[in-house]
């Protein structure tokens, strides 16, 4: 109780956990591969572009030994595509943009197609199948499926804002960049206020609400507020719950029960 | 629901209106006569945990000591302000601990339509409670009124918001620290 930290993980620690996403350079001295514990580090050779975890990038681009390479979300227009997309387009007024496809996943476009995840294998020659953060998101890829719209990655606010920190000699029109992310963060802060209302769902009757595309910083920053909300509604919907409860036992007791019931409570969105 | 949750024993502390079914010798001190007996019929503000217990023949079905009435904070005239204007009602006036008592009040009776109305009182109040956290100002200007109406669940809610949004302002070198 008189531990001083809110629940969850704070906002420097976030930022901390966004240094491992990898990131593309350039580097402008050689440098020797690196056995680290995070994992080896490819050597850098000066024209060759290379994938460096953030925080070594953004340590070599201090001192001048390299340059990073924006990932192709964090640029004006993709930005305010998304923004366009995030604040105009009628389907996504209560929801928030999609998160950049999953490998193997269909793109939105072709909607319908069936998704097919292509599994990886680990060096045992174990199969696995790689989740958002494990996913390089930031990296300027050279193979851009063309008609990919561009997709905000889960720690989006962190490496935008870091890269406009210390790098924004390397981005395009760095203050237009700034403006269009503090936009983004308001929708999208707008849209979880809004969401406030939908969250009795979650409290009670086994709903559930989508966050996908939700960011972690966005995460961190609401998780005490949506957590406290939920289990209010939650304590002051028990009794209601319990009738619930007990009717649907009667019902069960009574044979009324088809066995479906509870596949469709426990449904989430996701 | 901890033991040592001091909101809890706090909402235990709260009076309820109780009304007397039998003739209780030596329980005058309830009423400010020590050493006199209750008269039958008298209605006395017993604390939450005191009533609760004196009622529970209620529930065994045996003869009762004592009925429960609604307390103030949760009268029908309160719930028809709930139900015009959730955000315009001070809550802290009628009851510092109000949804915890209010809690506590339905496990006791059943009341469904109470329930929605509480329910949707608290969804208007948290997303209002949620623009004055992100508010950098923090709680003076415009709100003032409605924050200082704030119950003390709405209040770890309010902090729990305002802190984080200035964790993350301070990170963003948007704001100093403290």
């Amino acid at each position: 109780m008189a531990f001083p930290l809110p629940r969850g993980i704070v906002a420097s620690e976030i930022a901390f956990l966004a240094e491992m996403e990898t990131v593309t350079v350039v580097p402008r001295q050689r440098l020797e591969g690196l056995e680290l514990l995070g994992g080896p580090i490819e050597p850098l050779v000066p024209p060759r572009r290379a994938s460096l975890p953030l925080w070594l990038a953004l340590l070599l681009k201090r001192q001048r030994r390299a340059n990073i390479i924006p990932p192709s979300w964090l640029h004006p227009e993709s930005l305010s595509l998304i923004l366009e997309v995030e604040s105009q387009h009628q389907d996504y007024k209560n929801a928030f943009s999609p998160p950049p496809p999953l490998p193997g996943q269909p793109s939105v476009r072709d909607q319908g197609l069936e998704p097919t995840a292509r599994p990886q294998y680990t060096l045992d020659g174990n199969r696995y199948y790689a989740a958002p953060p494990f996913l390089p998101q930031n990296t300027a890829q050279t193979t851009v499926s063309s008609g990919e719209p561009p997709a905000l990655p889960f720690h989006w606010i962190e490496v935008g804002n870091m890269l406009l920190d210390s790098a924004s000699d390397d981005l395009m029109d760095p203050g237009q960049i700034r403006r269009l992310l503090k936009d983004l963060r308001e929708v999208r802060m707008a849209k979880m206020r809004s969401g406030v209302d939908v969250l009795d769902d979650a409290a009670m009757g086994g709903g559930g609400v989508a966050l996908t595309g939700v960011g972690a910083m966005e995460l961190g920053d609401e998780r005490g507020f949506l957590s406290g909300v939920v289990d209010g509604l939650r304590k002051i919907g028990a009794s209601k719950e319990q009738a619930r409860r007990e009717q649907l036992a009667e019902q069960r007791a009574n044979g009324g029960y088809n066995g479906t019931q509870d596949e469709e409570e426990d449904y989430m969105e996701f | 629901m901890s033991y040592y949750d001091i909101d809890s024993i706090l909402t235990d502390a709260q009076k309820l209106p109780c009304t007397f079914e039998l003739e209780v010798p030596g329980l005058g001190i309830l009423e400010g006569n020590p050493g006199d007996d209750i008269k039958a019929g008298t209605r006395i503000d017993l604390p939450l945990w005191l009533g609760e217990m004196l009622s529970i023949g209620a529930r065994l079905g045996t003869s009762r000591l004592v009925t429960l009435d609604m307390p103030d904070a949760l009268a029908e005239r309160v719930m028809n302000a709930l139900k015009a204007d959730p955000r315009t009602v001070d809550l802290r006036a009628l009851a510092p601990h109000f949804y915890t008592l209010s809690e506590r009040i339905l496990e006791i009776f059943e009341e469904e339509e109470m329930v929605d109305v509480l329910i949707n009182t608290f969804k208007k109040r948290a997303a209002e409670i949620s623009d004055h956290a992100h508010n950098p100002r923090g709680a003076v200007g415009d709100g003032v009124d409605f924050l200082r109406g704030l119950d003390e669940t709405e209040r770890q809610l309010f902090r729990a918001a305002h802190d984080r949004a200035k964790q993350v302002r301070i990170w963003a070198g948007e704001a100093k620290k403290k």
